[in-house]
């Protein structure tokens, strides 16, 4: 018999389990939406009964072992019958939320009377939910010593919390009370740009907003929203709230507007995110230069590459899974250390890839079945040379290798490949793949060590959490990664985080020059990452994609006449 | 309702007095530890900001719930005092 610590997201949006073994090892993290292939997967229980079965199953528990479920929150925030601020997002979606997270917060762990794993209602060790995402974090922070903060939508109490990791030992510095965040203001920028941020699409403001202008008028007047006070953020009052967003929505986009006609709003959301942001910064400057960051906020890339060197912060590192999926790795640590007696954050080694991997029977059989129409090749031990030179060719590749990254980036288990070289392959993929809209970035791959060589402020990215500007002299190089102002939201990759990727960078760069990959997520628009074989084999029957990989099979479509 | 035989700490009762006076307008005078803070006007909105407070000044921490299960100025003072003495 062994324990397990099932650590479980409950915020009612992008529920995720994770499991941690008696040494403290993270030893599985998946986020739901991944299982039942729906985005964000609200309102589903993050111990959903064939989810947790098979997490169960990949780490081999066995019956009899002792599961230990926390959860990501310390209350239940509709209990505290607080009037719901809704000066900016309406009253009826943070009602909505509030009750999600009350109901998972009580039904936390229950599946596991359904497995036969316990015999009484489990009573979960619950967590704050800024506490989670903070030691999450420092679990993928190869640092002994750093400033933490957390900047999200809503904690169990305000949106952003102060820590100190010294010697590994997390420590609460201070956390905002009261209303005022810079998530729930991305979220209603996010509106008034015409997309939907339940649907999780501040993605699409952050890359429309290198499409425009920022107005600095506009900017002051959306700074004036915030206020950061020794970096606790307050909302303005009511009125003045109000006064702002009449000057503003009349600038909103129409839903039958192009989209781009929200770019310069976009772009002075941003830079206003940005200022307000910074002025949180500065409020912990003196705990520099090592920065950890995280919570929703933290997957602001566009902002987060800005950072080092430009404030008091010499280095910052971002987790892959700073949003509220990430906390069930929080909880889950955080009860193996409130159980065992543990202090120290163990450093996980920074590996994302702690999802499902192909199930190995599923493969043979879609091996055979896909003979019929496809190529199919065993290409194990030159998998990177032969992808390569399909990639040269300007094919399009789906990859699914070894186990899902756990948070919201393809770091290459799970993703679209592409040759970068062709001002056209962007349109291509949007075109015979992915459906989305046509301002919208792709990512580049590079190898740590050549990242001077293309980008300026260089520095480590290994989970697509910066956007850096490229160097003037290589963007007509790779025009298909270049974003509209000049970035790029990029994956550094080396022989120990990312071997595979590494060596299929390196022998893209022998067959054209060009040690840069395109990279992007292994889903169609509004899907989930996919999951499964099947998952790919779909993609690969209903989409223009040339080939996919799994694990060592490489499987194509018949080459093109 | 939280109950506890913990005296409340005169640093503790004067720091939420001169609080709770700030945010509804009054002379501090009128505050008592045996004042009921729902009938001094302390709105909830306040009374969240108030833990804030405390939890800076006092370097502690408070649950959001906290506040809300004391119905008095002392009640709430002793509880303060009581994780004070536990730091």
């Amino acid at each position: 018999m062994t324990t397990w610590y099932l650590g479980l997201s409950t915020s009612g949006h992008d529920p995720a389990l994770a499991l941690v073994d008696e040494t403290g090892r993270v030893v599985f993290a998946e986020a739901t939406e991944r299982f039942l292939q729906d985005k964000r997967a609200w309102g589903v229980v993050p111990d959903h009964v064939p989810h947790l079965a098979a997490a169960l199953a990949a780490v081999g528990a066995a019956p009899g072992d002792r599961i230990v479920p926390a959860t990501s929150w310390a209350s239940v925030k509709a209990d505290l019958g607080l009037k719901v601020h809704d000066a900016l997002l309406p009253a009826s979606d943070t009602i909505w939320m509030q009750g999600l997270q009350a109901q998972m917060q009580q039904n936390a762990g229950a599946s596991l009377l359904r497995l036969g794993l316990a015999r009484e209602r489990p009573e979960p060790m619950r967590f704050d939910h800024h506490l989670c995402h903070a030691v999450a974090a420092c679990h993928f922070a190869p640092v002994a010593d750093a400033v933490c903060l957390v900047i999200d939508g809503e904690g169990d109490v305000g949106a952003v919390s102060h820590f100190r990791l010294t010697d590994r030992r997390l420590s609460r510095g201070w956390r905002s009370w009261g209303p005022g965040s810079l998530g729930t203001f991305y979220g209603w920028l996010t509106g008034l740009c015409g997309f939907d941020w339940r649907e999780g699409e501040e993605w699409k403001v952050m890359g429309l907003a290198a499409c425009g202008r920022a107005d600095p008028a506009l900017v002051e007047t959306l700074t004036g929203l915030l206020s950061a006070d020794r970096g606790r953020l307050r909302f303005a009052d009511d009125a003045a709230i109000a006064a702002i967003r009449a000057a503003v929505e009349p600038l909103a986009r129409r839903p039958d507007a192009p989209v781009t006609d929200a770019a310069d709003l976009a772009a002075a959301g941003q830079a206003a995110y940005a200022r307000l942001a910074d002025q949180v910064l500065e409020a912990i400057a003196e705990d520099g230069p090592t920065l950890i960051l995280s919570g929703g906020c933290a997957l602001n890339s566009s902002y987060n590459g800005t950072i080092a060197g430009r404030t008091g912060f010499e280095r910052v590192f971002v987790p892959p899974c700073p949003a509220d999926d990430g906390n069930a790795i929080g909880a889950a640590l955080l009860a193996w250390m409130a159980d065992t007696g543990a202090e120290r954050i163990a450093f996980g080694g920074g590996t994302p890839f702690l999802g499902s991997a192909p199930r190995a029977k599923t493969l043979e059989a879609a091996r055979r079945a896909a003979a019929a129409g496809h190529a199919v090749t065993d290409v194990a031990g030159r998998s990177a040379e032969v992808v390569a030179g399909l990639l040269a060719q300007g094919r399009i590749l789906g990859v699914m290798r070894g186990r899902a990254e756990f948070g919201p980036r393809a770091l290459g288990n799970r993703s679209i490949l592409a040759d970068p070289r062709p001002a056209g392959m962007k349109d291509a993929i949007n075109a015979r793949v992915k459906g989305r809209e046509p301002y919208r970035p792709f990512a580049p791959v590079l190898a740590e060590a050549d990242l001077a060589d293309w980008f300026d402020r260089p520095q480590p990215s290994p989970y697509m959490s910066m956007t850096l500007p490229w160097r003037a002299g290589v963007r007509d190089r790779v025009p298909a990664v270049v974003h509209d102002d000049g970035t790029g939201r990029v994956q550094t990759v080396g022989p120990d985080s990312a071997p595979w990727m590494a060596d299929l960078v390196a022998a893209f760069g022998r067959e054209t020059g060009v040690p840069v990959v395109l990279n992007t997520s292994f889903n169609i628009m509004g899907k989930p990452i996919l999951h499964s074989v099947e998952d790919a084999l779909g993609m690969l029957a209903t989409t223009g994609l040339d080939a996919v990989l799994i694990e060592d099979v490489l499987i194509e479509k018949p080459a093109h006449p | 309702m939280t109950r506890t035989l913990t005296p409340p700490a005169p640093e503790v009762v004067d720091f939420l007095t001169a609080g709770i006076a700030r945010f509804t307008k009054q002379d501090p005078a009128a505050i008592r530890p045996d004042s009921v803070l729902v009938d001094l006007g302390l709105q909830s909105i306040d009374a969240v900001l108030l833990s804030g407070e405390v939890e800076d000044h006092f370097q502690i921490e408070l649950d959001p719930a906290t506040i809300f299960s004391h119905e008095t100025v002392g009640s709430f003072a002793s509880d303060i005092t009581k994780r004070l003495g536990a730091r």
